[in-house]
């Protein structure tokens, strides 16, 4: 059964490191609802990504360890439902319209 | 002053060392020594031009192969790799130069063979710019390589080239890619200093043996009625023959092969039971569903091997030692999964396992194997029929080789029937296009393949199909002197897509008959002695010229037109409903 998940990112902040991930989302056919791409505080080179993904539990797992195999990923860790998503959007200076949450929820 | 100079440096110029400066072009040759690299497979043009030219002082250190296609330049590195373990190396220029190499990237990957490939590419201020032969080169082959990066100025070289040798030879191997725009060629690097990448900080190529792991698979080997080992290409790409071999005779387990992974075991070693897949052996197929402990090594349950996932050996439980952790559990769930080395994880595992025999599973492989020589082996090997069949071909050079030659194999019917009959006893003595089923593979990969191993005979078994994909390489042959020996089974079919075509669309041959060439005049024009057999007295001789040149020597076997390979498990079928002969009409429309 599909049902959201967030999947939070952190990787070197290289050139194509967001095409990198998508490709393998894309790749799978894994619907991104929501993408935030994140410089990660204090380091230049590092970065990060959170994404609203809509699949099933067993396709997340093998995406994760898809993720994690790219050279530049450090890890990609995933929670069910967006609330996750929300969180670390604010935490990040994304504002998150209260309407846009209803939407996805 | 300098930095101006730099900048107005021509290509022809830029090889040329000044002082302690050297240019782009020629920190990337010296970092290639520093690798240790011998051998280039390549061909030039406008973006990667200060690269050759620095190659042009560098012929004292480094043999360029000047192939007829980029294509044939990958083909060629990733046959070098295979037969050695080394990282093989390509030179590419932008464009259509970079984007004839996504085959070979896209196979090497599949295949997870070490490949650095450096791409030339536009002045970094044209990028973007639709620019004279400018491809998005790195975004382009992201789904095709390991690894790949672009470099816009010189002093970021060094760290990129060993960043790429040691992402691509370590953990599962791979192709990497490096696309060094050409003012980044030119441009001079004020101090030269090259060190071995050691390690980075995202990547973790070796996993930590987790010895509760190896403990849990020892558990249900021991307790194991049945056990049956797959054995795949991740056995030889850790050097871990030994340590299978080890396994198999101290727990009495039976062992069969994978596509690549022929050459992991030896095939007469009297645990061996055959080869895996959907044209493998009987025996192996059939007992995939009656085993009751599965153990995967350096495998990655391709659907070649598998069949039908859903009836797939859901009575066993299921050990899968992988390197590489997105492979555990991606087709069959693993019950135990061992992520580690093989090497390490069969060393580990050897001491805990008990002695044991299994001599009545072992022979109810036999058995079943037996039976496929009633119907089928004997028929193709020795056949009683006036035309020559491919079995038969293969045989022989079995047979004369003492499986002590290196066999470099195509995609389709002829790699099938290669992998059946050939008798690999060796390590890295099989080379062919697996996962990616790449036709045009086989004659690049043997030129790769004969200049790494100089010491053996190459033989490149390949279909008159995918022959002529790559067929100008016979030009490289030429010009290198390279003694190959490539054997065409001729049937003038594209065969497996028209035994497809025959079984399973009511004979419909759309598109499949192919008109060809006269092949021995055409490797004539290239200086290659060369023969046409089709009568079965003249097998032996022609197939005793073949491999006795000390050229390279060509002999094209016209065999029968549609004669199919079996057994074959049909496609959406699981491995216990391999077919041993054509289907019933009533199977051939479902």
């Amino acid at each position: 059964m599909k049902q959201e998940f967030t999947l939070e990112i952190a990787a070197d902040n290289n050139f194509s490191i967001l095409n990198r991930i998508v490709n393998v989302l894309n790749r799978r056919r894994v619907r991104i609802k929501k993408l935030i791409a994140h410089e990660i505080e204090g380091d230049f080179y590092r970065g990060g990504a959170i994404l609203l993904l809509y699949t099933t539990a067993e396709m997340m797992e093998k995406v994760k360890h898809q993720l994690e195999k790219l050279i530049e990923v450090e890890y990609a860790n995933y929670m069910e439902g967006s609330d996750a998503y929300y969180e670390r959007s604010e935490k990040h200076g994304c504002r998150v319209p209260s309407s846009s949450r209803a939407m996805t929820a | 002053m300098d930095a101006l100079l730099t900048k107005t440096k021509t290509g022809a110029e830029a090889g040329k060392e000044t002082g302690n400066k050297i240019s782009g072009a020629e920190a990337l040759l010296r970092c290639l020594v520093a690798e240790g690299v011998q051998t280039i497979f390549g061909y030039p043009g406008g973006a990667i031009m200060p690269v050759y030219d620095a190659l042009y002082h560098y012929t004292d250190k480094i043999n360029h192969i000047l192939v007829r296609h980029e294509q044939g330049a990958i083909h060629a590195a990733q046959g070098f790799a295979r037969v050695t373990g080394k990282t093989g190396v390509v030179f590419a220029t932008s464009g259509p130069g970079a984007t004839n190499l996504i085959t070979g990237l896209a196979d090497a990957l599949i295949d997870s063979t070490p490949v650095v490939c450096v791409t030339g590419q536009v002045f970094a201020h044209l990028l973007g710019t639709d620019a004279f032969q400018e491809t998005d080169v790195v975004n382009t082959t992201i789904p095709v390589t390991k690894w790949n990066v672009q470099v816009a100025e010189a002093k970021d070289i060094p760290a990129a080239v060993s960043r790429a040798f040691y992402i691509a030879n370590s953990g599962r191997p791979g192709p990497v890619l490096i696309d060094i725009t050409k003012n980044a060629q030119n441009e001079m690097i004020e101090e030269f200093t090259y060190e071995k990448c050691k390690g980075i900080r995202t990547y973790r190529p070796k996993p930590t043996l987790q010895m509760s792991q190896v403990e849990a698979a020892a558990e249900l080997i021991n307790q194991a009625k049945r056990p049956y080992i797959l054995a795949g290409q991740g056995v030889l790409l850790s050097g871990a023959a030994e340590e299978l071999k080890a396994l198999s005779e101290k727990a009495g387990i039976p062992v069969a092969c994978t596509l690549l992974g022929l050459g992991s075991f030896p095939t007469d070693h009297p645990n061996y039971v055959g080869f895996l897949g959907m044209h493998g052996n009987y025996g192996p197929n059939v007992n995939t569903n009656e085993c009751d402990v599965l153990i995967g090594i350096g495998m990655r349950f391709d659907d070649r091997v598998t069949g039908n996932v859903s009836r797939y050996a859901r009575q066993a439980r299921v050990i899968h030692i992988e390197i590489d952790k997105a492979e555990i559990s991606k087709i069959i769930k693993a019950d135990v999964p061992v992520h580690a080395d093989a090497k390490e994880a069969l060393a580990a595992l050897l001491p805990l396992v008990k002695p044991a025999s299994h001599s009545e599973w072992i022979d109810s492989f036999r058995e079943l194997n037996r039976i496929e020589e009633e119907k089928i082996i004997k028929k193709e090997c020795n056949p009683d029929c006036e035309k020559l069949m491919m079995g038969e071909v293969i045989h022989r050079l079995s047979e004369m080789t003492k499986g002590e030659a290196i066999l470099v194999t195509d995609v389709g019917q002829h790699q099938m029937t290669a992998s059946r009959y050939y008798r690999f006893r060796y390590p890295l003595t099989n080379v062919t296009s697996g996962g990616a089923g790449t036709m045009g593979f086989a004659l690049p990969a043997a030129i790769g393949a004969k200049i790494a191993r100089p010491d053996k005979d190459v033989v490149a078994v390949i279909g008159d199909g995918g022959y002529q994909m790559t067929m100008q390489e016979l030009g490289t042959i030429l010009q290198y002197k390279i003694p190959v020996k490539i054997l065409v089974l001729n049937n003038s079919y594209l065969g497996m897509v028209r035994q497809w075509q025959q079984l399973f669309h009511e004979k419909r041959y759309s598109c499949t008959e192919m008109v060809n060439p006269d092949f021995v005049k055409l490797a004539e024009a290239y200086d290659i002695p060369a023969q046409r057999v089709t009568r079965r007295e003249d097998l032996v001789p022609a197939l005793k010229d073949l491999l006795n040149a000390k050229t390279a020597s060509f002999l094209e076997v016209v065999v029968g037109r549609e004669d199919n390979v079996f057994p074959m498990v049909p496609a959406g079928g699981c491995v216990s409903d391999v077919l041993l002969e054509p289907p019933s009409t009533a199977q051939q429309k479902k």
